[in-house]
């Protein structure tokens, strides 16, 4: 045997997958050992031998559930299929690259001489909207989407499941991104998009400043996009802890996988703080409350606080999936496995926690004070460290392996190059005092491109190095290559000028004439970029309807599970049910016997009277995860009009004329065709994927749906965390301070009432579960009809303390008061009325006898409801008492 | 006890809870000299309140650990945020 130097190193066996037990056969492989040399510990893969799935009958498993031809309008339309959900955000990512980029190559033309106001291809006002799109479009737009189109595709492959936990969750996410995209396209054409900076900064972003219902768009745009971000996290965030293979530890799962999962956790709370400040800045557009307008640091500060804090978990959420997609494509084309694997790991895991507490760095030229600016300059340092690591690890990697300069890896080690050089220019943005020079110019705007741009860069190697998994064709290489040369050169002419000229204010076109040569540079490098990108669409494109089949592996020494199945993988993608028992992957028989119940995703499993359907009636279909369902996309044509008509609200009325009429009916029609679209998805009979699952740490004990609705219930803790701190921010900032606030309620009785009516209504949903548990549909419905009324008594109760406050002229657009007031309350009673109506249509089920045997929804409804009453817990002494 | 006996008590104590802190202000504890302990009394009545209908109605003292960490970090995010920006302008 020959002496094995490097143990992580793979054996080569052209065009098949490399085998996962290297030097000395291991003669009892243990899974539980994940040393660092353990070359399993990437997920493994299938030991030497054929593929165990070449020939599928994917004809017949497609029309078996119902799901038409990809070649059909119609599959695109109802398809739940994590696969196809993911091709769908990936090319709709690229037709936002494409839009976002227009605009950049509009602004680059603007900029190729200093200009007055009023000269040159665009007006003042178009470059406001250049910008500030451009910024908008790139960031939540192309990038995550772009991301999430590869963790849709190859995550559950990588994991070992059939799907996500909430397949039509899943195509919601896709629905809700697409409607948000069209809103902000459609709100050029309604006065002009927003015009304030993708930072949207206060007070710039009130009508004052900012006015046009095309602005609004823009924002209720932004809001549905969140929508869809906090649905899709909960999805995967379930996903990736509850579903995965049995042996598929946690610290055995692939990098990129590795880097989606905390993607997904940065996101879930991140997004819940934009969102708050998204309902406020919206609220201070369409209802005219106060809080942007505020003198005091409770305006523009607040805006701060909100946006960065959110901000910059942001621009990691949308950098690590880059980052794990090149410790994948490494990985490969190196040969090897990672340097020091489970340091990267801890790395990544410091970074998504560290993100949440340098956010102040984006405001050292705030009135913020010296020692909390001096604090964050800390951490922001501190931050730097867990990259170095990473960088390192990958370094060594390549140093360590044996490269094979594919396309994919000529993009990944081109990624780290500009990482490299993006990070190290951004640890000067950090130390405060330099940052008191460069911020506001284009040193930042050249750090942020090196490092997005880094990122995307990563993500186009992601493309090409999944590309033959997804279509099951090989694109040509040469032109592969070729774009990537002209990628980077373009991509270093564009933005290394950027570092020279750097004294060049950002946002603006006129600048110091000195600067104009570079400034040319950097416009002729974007060109060169923009055309790269066509390169690689017409690459990829041609590939599509004229490449060479791929092989199920075209990548040598690739070991993760996407790559042990056909290319493109079948419906449910594997032969069997994935194992990593054995150290390496194995496919266990799908068993008909343990079956059990097909658990649904919120649908309705029984017929109506509360009989279960027998397991066996249906024949194969019930252990088959369903992939089809219409009511995702038509719930996405109803939010589009539901925002649309929100628009056309300013300061509290509608707009006049003929267009007030349009946004009106928008309105009622998007809400009504929503209300029955999710009744609809409540009654559709949709059998997500059923457990049990290997490996589920650690929510073994919660079902798939406790555990999604858990999680969503974090991301709202955080939503109302973020406005209670928004009101308490603002009462510190008041002028005469806190005490000088008076609540604007003139007694606390109202209030006092409004808590007993809630407490006493989550004691009835407690006694409506221990009706269930009785197996007492009367109980059942008595309890939540109590629960009902309750509630519409707490409305009642607090639409007769409104009505007196009107009276007395006290509104929500009054004082910044009662704004707070207003809308905190506001949005606990909308939570209230949204729960009203779930308990509305529970009650017409429970009559006809369900929950009975599956208390699971009156649970969920339950924890939703006490999560609200937990909020008036706060909300009554800080808003009636203090 | 019963889960429906204990879950009539938690009621009556979380009655009482919300009571008693409008009596605080009835008090008149809220006036200056005793404001800032009146509030923290009252604030922490609501967390105490708070943490039992999530540990009885949300059933949290009988789920898995991990559902009470995932609340707490949410909760953690949230006074972070309050915190360190009502710290910034001070």
């Amino acid at each position: 045997m020959p002496e094995d130097t490097s143990d992580d190193e793979r054996d080569a066996q052209p065009g098949s997958v490399a085998d996962a037990s290297v030097g000395a056969p291991d003669p009892d492989p243990d899974p539980d050992t994940d040393s660092d040399t353990d070359p399993r510990a990437d997920g493994g893969t299938v030991a030497g031998q054929d593929l165990p799935v070449s020939e599928v009958e994917e004809e017949e498993d497609d029309h078996g559930h119902g799901l038409p031809d990809t070649s059909s309008l119609k599959r695109w339309l109802v398809t739940t299929n994590h696969k196809d959900v993911g091709i769908l955000y990936t090319v709709t990512a690229m037709f936002f690259l494409l839009f976002g980029g227009v605009l950049a190559l509009l602004m680059r033309l603007q900029l190729w001489t200093p200009r007055a106001p009023g000269a040159g291809p665009l007006s003042a006002a178009a470059y406001n909207q250049a910008v500030s799109l451009h910024g908008l479009l790139m960031v939540f737009w192309f990038l995550s989407p772009f991301a999430f189109g590869f963790a849709n595709y190859i995550v559950p492959l990588q994991i070992g499941a059939k799907d996500l936990a909430f397949p039509r969750l899943n195509a919601l996410s896709y629905w809700f991104y697409l409607a948000s995209g069209i809103l902000v396209g459609v709100s050029f054409f309604q006065s002009g998009a927003f015009p304030g900076g993708w930072t949207m900064y206060a007070p710039l972003n009130i009508p004052t400043y900012t006015p046009g219902v095309g602005a609004t768009t823009s924002v209720l745009g932004l809001m549905l996009f969140t929508a869809s971000v906090t649905i899709g996290g909960v999805n995967f965030i379930t996903t990736m802890h509850r579903m995965r293979a049995e042996g598929l530890t946690m610290r055995r799962l692939p990098l990129f996988s590795w880097s989606i999962l905390l993607t997904v956790w940065m996101m879930l709370f991140a997004f819940a703080a934009l969102l708050a400040a998204l309902i406020i800045l919206s609220a201070d557009r369409i209802l005219g409350t106060t809080y942007f307008a505020a003198q005091s640091a409770g305006g523009s500060l607040l805006w701060a606080h909100l946006f960065w804090f959110f901000g910059h978990p942001e621009v990691y959420i949308v950098f690590f999936p880059a980052l794990g997609a090149m410790a994948e494509i490494f990985q490969t084309f190196t040969g090897r496995r990672i340097v020091g694997r489970k340091w990267f790991i801890g790395a990544m895991l410091l970074v998504a926690i560290q993100s949440f507490v340098v956010w102040m760095h984006h405001m050292f030229l705030t009135s913020i004070n010296l020692q909390i600016k001096t604090l964050f300059m800390a951490t922001t340092i501190g931050i730097s460290l867990p990259f170095d690591l990473m960088v390192f690890a990958l370094i060594y990697t390549m140093i360590k392996g044996r490269i094979r300069f594919t396309t994919p890896f000529l993009y990944a080690f081109g990624a780290l190059f500009l990482f490299i050089i993006g990070g190290i220019t951004g640890v000067f943005l950090g130390a405060v005092v330099l940052d008191y020079e460069f911020r506001g110019t284009y040193w930042v705007v050249a750090h942020f491109h090196y490092v997005m741009v880094g990122g995307v860069t990563a993500l186009i190697g992601a493309l090409y190095y999944w590309f033959p998994k997804m279509t099951g064709k090989m694109y040509d290489e040469f032109l592969g290559k070729v774009s990537f040369v002209l990628y980077f050169i373009g991509f270093n002419l564009l933005y290394f000028p950027m570092f020279v000229a750097w004294e060049t204010p950002r946002r603006v076109f006129s600048y110091d004439a000195a600067f104009a040569p570079w400034h040319k540079l950097a416009t002729i490098g974007a060109f060169i970029l923009g055309f790269s990108f066509l390169l690689t669409v017409y690459t990829i494109g041609k590939a599509i309807f004229v490449g060479e089949e791929a092989d199920d592996n075209p990548w040598a020494y690739s070991t993760t599970a996407e790559w042990a199945v056909p290319s493109p993988p079948p419906l449910e993608n594997f032969p069997g049910i994935p194992s990593y028992g054995d150290g390496k992957l194995s496919f266990r028989p799908e068993s008909a016997a343990d079956g059990g119940e097909a658990a649904t995703d919120g649908g309705n499993a029984a017929a109506d009277g509360g009989e279960v359907a027998p397991t066996a009636h249906d024949g194969h279909d019930d252990d088959h995860v369903s992939h089809a369902s219409i009511w995702p996309f038509v719930t996405g044509v109803a939010a589009f009009f539901a925002f649309f008509g929100l628009s056309g609200i300013v300061d509290g009325e509608l707009i006049g004329g003929i267009w007030g009429m349009v946004h009106l009916g928008s309105l009622v029609f998007g809400g009504a065709l929503g209300l029955g679209a999710m009744v609809a998805m409540g009654l559709e009979e949709f059998h997500g994927p059923t457990g049990p699952f290997g490996e589920s740490w650690p929510f073994s004990k919660t079902s798939n749906l406790k555990t999604g609705m858990w999680v969503f219930l974090a991301s709202d803790v955080v939503l109302f965390g973020a406005f209670i701190g928004s009101y308490v921010f603002i009462r510190v900032a008041f002028p005469g301070g806190w005490a000088a606030w008076e609540p604007i309620p003139h007694r606390s009785l109202p209030g006092l009432i409004n808590t007993y009516l809630l407490l006493t209504s989550s004691f009835s949903v407690v006694l409506a579960l221990v009706a269930a548990e009785r197996n007492s549909t009367k109980g059942v419905v008595a309890s939540m009809l109590v629960t009902l009324l309750l509630g519409i008594g707490f409305l009642i109760n607090k639409g007769i303390e409104w009505f007196e406050l009107f009276h007395e002229g006290i509104w929500l657009s009054t004082n910044i008061r009662a704004s707070t007031f207003f809308l905190t309350t506001g949005l606990h009673a909308a939570h209230v009325i949204v729960g009203l109506i779930i308990a509305t249509y529970m009650i017409v089920r429970a009559s006809r006898g369900a929950y009975l045997d599956d208390d699971g929804p009156l649970e969920f409804f339950g924890l939703y409801w006490h999560f609200v009453d937990i909020v008036w817990l706060f909300l009554f002494p800080l808003f009636y008492i203090l | 006890m019963s889960h429906a006996k204990l879950y009539t008590w938690i009621y009556v104590v979380l009655f009482v809870g919300a009571t008693v802190q409008v009596g605080v202000e009835y008090a008149g504890l809220l006036e200056p000299g005793t404001y800032w302990p009146a509030v923290g009394a009252i604030l922490v009545l609501s967390l105490v309140k708070a943490v039992i209908v999530a540990a009885y109605y949300q059933h949290l003292r009988w789920e898995q650990r991990s559902l009470s960490y995932l609340m707490g970090m949410g909760l953690l995010a949230a006074l972070a945020l309050t915190i360190a920006a009502s710290y910034s302008i001070t």
